[in-house]
């Protein structure tokens, strides 16, 4: 017993190390490989850099061309995180190309995409596999004569100011977000088909996208709020993606600069860059709004065994354990609005789950008076989340012969007259016997 | 017209009555069996019409079974009546042993199915 | 074969030639010779259903007789009470069958006895072989009852015909060959012993028989649907019996204990239930045996009434207060809907084409098509003219026992008529009335042949009576030739019997025992080639997909599936839930991404289509199509058929209508079929089933991909791709 206790305090001592790469038991990122058009960029954006390093990330920065570039070796992978600063690169060194990009989301990895008005046809395409779409238009930027940043250079209003942020506390932090954002790149919009893309940061309805340096001659494609300065995906298997139409917005130089949005008296020391790309970075790389559901157990009440399959009409208890990740430690999960439905074709039965507030959710209902193969499902998906979708399937039998009800009241003349016909015949054979 | 089918049914009624007279003891007990099975299974069908038939494996078995005694005792009847010839061959020993494995059978398959 | 046969035809010549040689013991000798040629047939039949063993290897035919392996192998496994109470989670996904409550299980019951008494003999057998031989075990068996039948209603030589023309007769070794392990193997059986032991019971007027054949009835109602044949057919003869003023006590007994004994019995199966007292079916027999009671009331009456007058006043107060009960308790049974209408499978039986037109998915089956007249020769051969000839001997013979074959042979002879599959029923009828045929004919010539040569012999041939008196008037006009034309009348009937035989050899070697799950065709040397892509897939799923994996085929492949990937599926063969079949129906005929939908919420995880453009194998999927059509159509009205067909034609080719030639069935059957050169000498991407080049060879799947196709491309899997991740 002794020495179990020893080997497991071991394993747990131990298990940080061996598990320094990503795992589902410790979802944050680790190893990130960031790709970069030249090493200028190590400086210019190393306050957001020595951001991620101080907060444990292990960063690998690569020329984009690098001929040694790969993102696995014999089928593991190198990095768990992929951060393409590298907009004007139109094909990538090594064996990185856009297939590989996409393999390494669809395995689960997280990739932030940042691009500016040089914008590379390879970049813009892995963003449109990603759901956004940038201005097809080479020489277009994001141009707001409403809410552009007041400087003392910048004539042509291409550097903007937003603070139309997603309202969502998982993705941006619990403190809110003060000073507006500033944005100088291109804009994009989301493929209306793609239902997991969203806008975390929206243009204001005055702004378009154009190229400042020429006369308008048609009508501008992207406008208004339709133009998305910074978008997030959470693809099915969680893998989280970012992309924004700004690498400046990364950039030293936007993180430290005042900010004043023109025709408004408020002025910032200090613009909300830092803190909204530092929050959402860390929402990006798994850090937060991590949920995990475990130990899904069902049984009949009174009983603790899982059985292999439920009787029409039992009671049963079902019950799942769910945790956020906290970025150290997993931690009860507290909400009210968990449901598991039981389900076959159409729930049949959809039910709220109780918490005990440790993480513990529970709920107990009758099995329907129908047969067939049913599944326990729980399907939670909340904004900022990772969505939880589980299903167990759990055949439901009918009654065995032996477990109808017997012995009915109103069957009990029936039973007399069997019984009594039977001693009838006894009675009758004997007579008719002995009769003679 | 209705006195004369009273007449009528009072005069049938005579003649059974004087005709059935004659019949033997063994078959005049085999007539009473009969008729207390059907009057069992005469009592159960109006039961159900006021219960209902819920529980119909039940009713059925619990008809089936007088109804089937009815039928085999009446099978005994033909089959041991010396008047019927075309039994002349079939020992009245033999027809009662017939009829007693047939009950048997009967009673059992009623067992099963009466729960 | 044909030594049997000829054995047996010479057998009737041998046991009366025999007598005039060896005058001691004839009585033994007769009984030597019939039991010995009674063995031979009993053996006979048993080995000519084993070609399929030799020519393939012992194993389960078809589809049906897989889901009776898969639930004998649960019953040996698990207990009689398991398997009683079990509910199959396995198929019609995710609805689930009651196994125990849905099948007929004397097939099960019977094959798990035999097996646990092989056992208990300590003959280490597989259970599946003991499958395998049920059906030709029970053949043999039969050839026994048709003996006994045959000499109940007519004479022994009949008897020992019957059994022959039986043993080897097509119509039944077409269900009944080894792997055939179906119902109907053992359901024949069944049906001529109800029959036999009920004949009999009329015929001696026991207790103890009508037990016996309501135990029979019993086993029948336990092995197969068709026993709803029984309890209509014994009614009507009854009735018959009862219009043409030969009703006896013996009736009276034989008919109402078996009724209520039988009824009594069969309501002890899961599946038939309440439908003694319910069904619009069984009303018939349940409406003469209160018609039996009633006229049994009237003769009692009248006998112990002497006064003619008296009687008649109380038959009509009888009549009319009978019909009128009768009347109202029908009329308000119907209309509480107490009593169910009658089915459309019975519906289709009266009217062939109401299936045609009403419930697509009985039509689709080949085997409920009205029958061609060359299946008939196909099943019969000379059975076919022996047969009104037989008839003839029984009209002029008529007692209870041939009466009742007659009627037995006319309505299964209509049945057979208007369903192939029902040629199987017909079949012990025909052979026994042209057993009455051939043996009366024979026994006849013979007679002839030897009271020519010694008229005083005519005395000791006992089992001969009715023949005799034919044969008398025969004599009486002796003409010169008669005995040389008797002569020739035997050889030719000697032909005849012995071309039967060789035909039926021929038939059951080529045609029937082929076991449809392992196809076999001729090289282009002469060589057989045997695909076997159909063990192949299903091997293919059981070893390379998740346990909980669900397939999404055609209902025909479901038991195949179950029984041999041990895969869950969404339809088979138990084809009771018609929405669920034209769901799957509706998915292969809508395009792509309208399936995708379809098959996401069933959970499919793979789709298993059966092609044979590689092959020139003709059941393919593609020939089915438009029965999925049609059924799909018949719940979704969204899918028509005139969507397939150009001009009211079907075709795959480039004139087929686009809808065709997108539809999910067609991409899945001609996937990458376009790249392959089937045939020299035409393009690639050609059909060899149906002889045409394909119109769409440049086939995209979006949603699936595949998974695994067989080497001869018979059966092709395809993955379902779970949705796209990023979208």
């Amino acid at each position: 017993m002794a020495k179990v206790s020893i080997f497991k305090a071991v394993i747990t001592l131990l298990l940080p190390l061996v598990c320094l790469s990503f795992s589902p038991e410790e979802p944050t990122d680790r190893r990130i490989l960031v790709l970069v058009d030249d090493f200028s960029l190590k400086s210019s954006h190393s306050i957001f850099f020595n951001s991620l390093r101080s907060r444990g990330f292990l960063l690998d920065i690569k020329l984009a061309e690098d001929p040694a570039l790969s993102l696995q070796r014999y089928g593991q992978y190198l990095y768990d995180a992929l951060v393409l600063f590298s907009p004007s690169t139109d094909r990538f060194g090594g064996s990185l190309d856009l297939a590989a990009v996409l393999d390494f989301v669809d395995s689960g990895h997280d990739l932030i995409i940042a691009v500016d008005a040089s914008a590379s046809d390879l970049i813009k395409n892995i963003a449109t596999e990603c759901g956004v779409d940038f201005d097809e238009d080479p020489s277009t930027v994001v141009v707001d004569h409403g809410s552009y940043a007041v400087s003392e250079s910048d004539g042509d209003h291409t550097l903007i100011v937003s603070n139309d942020f997603i309202r969502s506390d998982v993705m941006l932090g619990e403190t809110e977000i003060q000073a507006p954002v500033l944005f100088e790149g291109i804009a994009h919009s989301l493929n209306a088909e793609n239902s997991l893309v969203l806008k975390v940061l929206s243009a204001s309805p005055s702004a378009y996208s154009a190229d400042p340096s020429s006369k308008l001659s048609s009508p501008p494609t992207l406008i208004g709020s339709a133009i998305s300065l910074v978008s997030v995906v959470q693809a099915r298997n969680n893998a989280r993606i970012m992309v924004t139409g700004s690498l400046a917005m990364f950039s030293n130089r936007l993180f430290r600069s005042g900010v004043q949005k023109a025709g408004s008296p408020n002025k910032y020391p200090k613009s909300g860059n830092e803190q909204f790309v530092t929050e959402l970075s860390k929402w990006v790389f798994h850090e937060r709004g991590h949920l995990k559901a475990v130990n899904v157990t069902h049984h009949k009440v009174g009983e603790t065994d899982e059985p292999l399959s439920y009787r029409i009409n039992d009671d049963l208890d079902f019950s799942v354990e769910i945790y956020e990740w906290s970025g150290k430690s997993w931690e009860p999960y507290v909400a009210n609005d968990v449901q598991v439905q039981f389900y076959m074709m159409s729930p049949y039965v959809l039910k709220s789950l109780s918490t005990d507030q440790k993480g513990l959710y529970h709920a107990s209902f009758k099995v329907p008076d129908v047969y067939g193969v049913f599944q326990f499902k729980v399907e939670y998906h909340k904004l900022g989340y990772t969505s939880i979708s589980l299903s167990k399937q759990i055949p439901v039998r009918p009654f065995r012969h032996n477990e109808y009800e017997r012995f009915i009241t109103t069957a009990f003349p029936y039973y007399g007259a069997s019984f009594t016909t039977m001693a009838g015949f006894f009675i009758f054979s004997f007579v008719y016997l002995y009769q003679k | 017209m209705v006195r004369s089918t009273g007449n009528d049914a009072q005069a049938l009624f005579h003649a059974l009555r004087s005709a059935y007279a004659a019949t033997p003891t063994n078959l005049k007990i085999i007539d009473l069996f009969v008729g207390f099975a059907v009057c069992t299974a005469l009592i159960q069908v109006a039961y159900m019409a006021i219960v209902g038939s819920f529980p119909f494996n039940s009713f059925l078995s619990g008809v089936l079974s007088c109804i089937g005694t009815a039928v085999l005792a009446v099978c005994l009847r033909i089959q041991v009546n010396k008047e019927n010839k075309e039994f002349k061959d079939l020992a009245p020993e033999r027809a009662f042993a017939d009829f007693v494995l047939c009950n048997l059978v009967l009673h059992l398959v009623i067992m099963n199915f009466l729960g | 074969m044909v030594v049997g046969n000829a054995e047996s035809m010479k057998s009737d010549l041998l046991s009366s030639l025999s007598i005039r040689w060896i005058k001691l013991k004839t009585k033994q000798q007769e009984v030597l010779i019939r039991v010995s040629i009674l063995c031979l047939v009993y053996i006979l039949a048993f080995i000519s259903r084993l070609f399929s063993v030799l020519r393939y290897e012992s194993m389960i035919h078809e589809f049906d007789p897989y889901f009776n392996y898969r639930t004998t192998l649960f019953l040996t496994q698990k207990g009689f009470y398991e398997f009683w109470n079990w509910f199959d989670s396995e198929s019609w996904y995710p609805l689930g069958r009651i196994i125990g409550g849905t099948l007929y299980p004397g097939l099960m019951v019977t094959a798990a006895l035999l097996y646990w008494s092989l056992r208990f003999l300590r003959f280490a057998v597989h259970i599946r072989e003991v499958c395998v031989l049920t059906a030709p075990f029970f053949a043999s068996n039969t050839t026994l009852v048709a003996y006994f039948f045959g000499k109940e209603i007519w004479d022994s030589g009949a008897g020992l015909v019957a059994a022959a023309l039986i043993a080897i007769c097509p119509g039944y070794i077409s269900r009944s060959v080894a792997g055939s392990y179906d119902n109907e193997g053992v359901a024949i059986f069944a049906l001529l012993l109800t029959f036999y032991l009920f004949v009999r019971a009329v015929n001696t007027g026991s207790l103890a028989w009508a037990l016996a054949s309501a135990f029979g009835y019993f086993y029948m109602v336990s092995a197969w649907g068709g026993y709803v044949f029984i309890i209509n057919l014994i009614p009507l003869y009854v009735l018959v019996l009862l219009l043409t003023g030969r009703y006896s006590m013996r009736l009276y007994v034989a008919y109402n204990s078996m009724y209520v004994l039988g009824m009594l019995l069969a309501m002890q199966i899961r599946f038939v239930g309440f439908q003694h007292v319910q069904s619009g079916e069984h009303m018939a027999a349940m409406g003469v045996f209160f018609l039996m009671q009633v006229f049994y009331l009237l003769d009692w009456v009248k006998h112990l009434l002497s006064d003619t007058k008296l009687f008649q006043a109380f038959l009509r107060v009888t009549v009319t207060c009978a019909v009128g009960v009768g009347v109202i308790a029908l009329g308000v049974g119907t209309a509480s809907g107490y009593i169910s209408p009658w089915t459309g499978r019975f519906y289709s039986l009266l009217d062939p084409t109401y299936a045609k037109d009403h419930i697509p998915i009985i039509a689709s089956v080949s085997e409920h098509q009205p029958t061609a007249w060359s299946s008939f020769m196909f099943d019969f051969h000379i059975l076919l003219f022996l047969f009104p000839a037989g008839l003839y001997f029984c009209f002029k013979r008529l007692s209870d026992a041939t009466i009742f074959i007659v009627m037995y042979g006319l309505t299964s002879m209509y049945f057979a008529g208007v369903m192939v599959r029902l040629i199987l029923v017909a079949t012990p009828a025909v052979c026994l009335i042209s057993a009455i045929a051939v043996s009366a004919t024979i026994k006849n010539l013979t007679y002839l042949l030897r009271t020519k040569r010694k008229v005083s012999q005519t005395g000791s041939t006992e089992g001969i009576n009715g023949a005799k008196a034919s044969s008398k008037a025969l004599l009486d006009r002796s003409q010169p030739f008669q005995k040389n034309s008797a002569i020739a009348l035997l050889f030719g009937a000697f032909y005849l019997l012995s071309k039967y035989a060789t035909h039926c050899n021929w038939v059951t070697s080529e045609a029937y025992s082929s076991p449809s799950i392992v196809l076999a065709a001729r090289g282009a040397h002469g060589d057989r080639v045997i695909f076997d892509d159909y063990r192949e897939a299903y091997f293919w799923l059981r070893q390379n997909t998740p346990q909980d994996a669900k397939v999404m085929s055609w209902w025909d492949y479901g038991y195949q599936i179950t029984a041999m990937g041990n895969r869950t599926v969404i339809v088979d063969n138990n084809t009771w839930n018609n929405t669920h079949i034209a769901t799957v129906g509706r998915a292969m005929s809508s395009y792509e991404d309208e399936a995708y939908e379809i098959m996401r919420s069933l959970d499919v995880d793979y789709v298993l289509v059966v092609f044979g453009g590689v092959t020139g194998y003709s059941s393919d999927d593609i020939n089915k199509f438009l029965w999925m059509v049609r059924i799909g159509g018949g719940v979704f009205p969204v899918i028509k058929e005139p969507h397939y067909l150009v001009n009211g034609e079907y075709r795959v080719d480039k004139g087929a209508s686009p809808k065709m030639l997108n539809c999910l069935m067609y991409k899945l059957s001609y996937y990458r079929f376009g790249e392959l050169m089937t045939e020299y000498g035409k393009p690639p991407g050609y059909d060899r089933a149906r002889g045409v080049e394909i119109g769409n060879k440049d086939v995209k799947l979006e949603y699936l991909e595949e998974a695994f196709t067989t080497s001869n491309w018979i059966v092709r899997i395809y993955k379902v791709k779970p949705p796209n991740n990023r979208w």
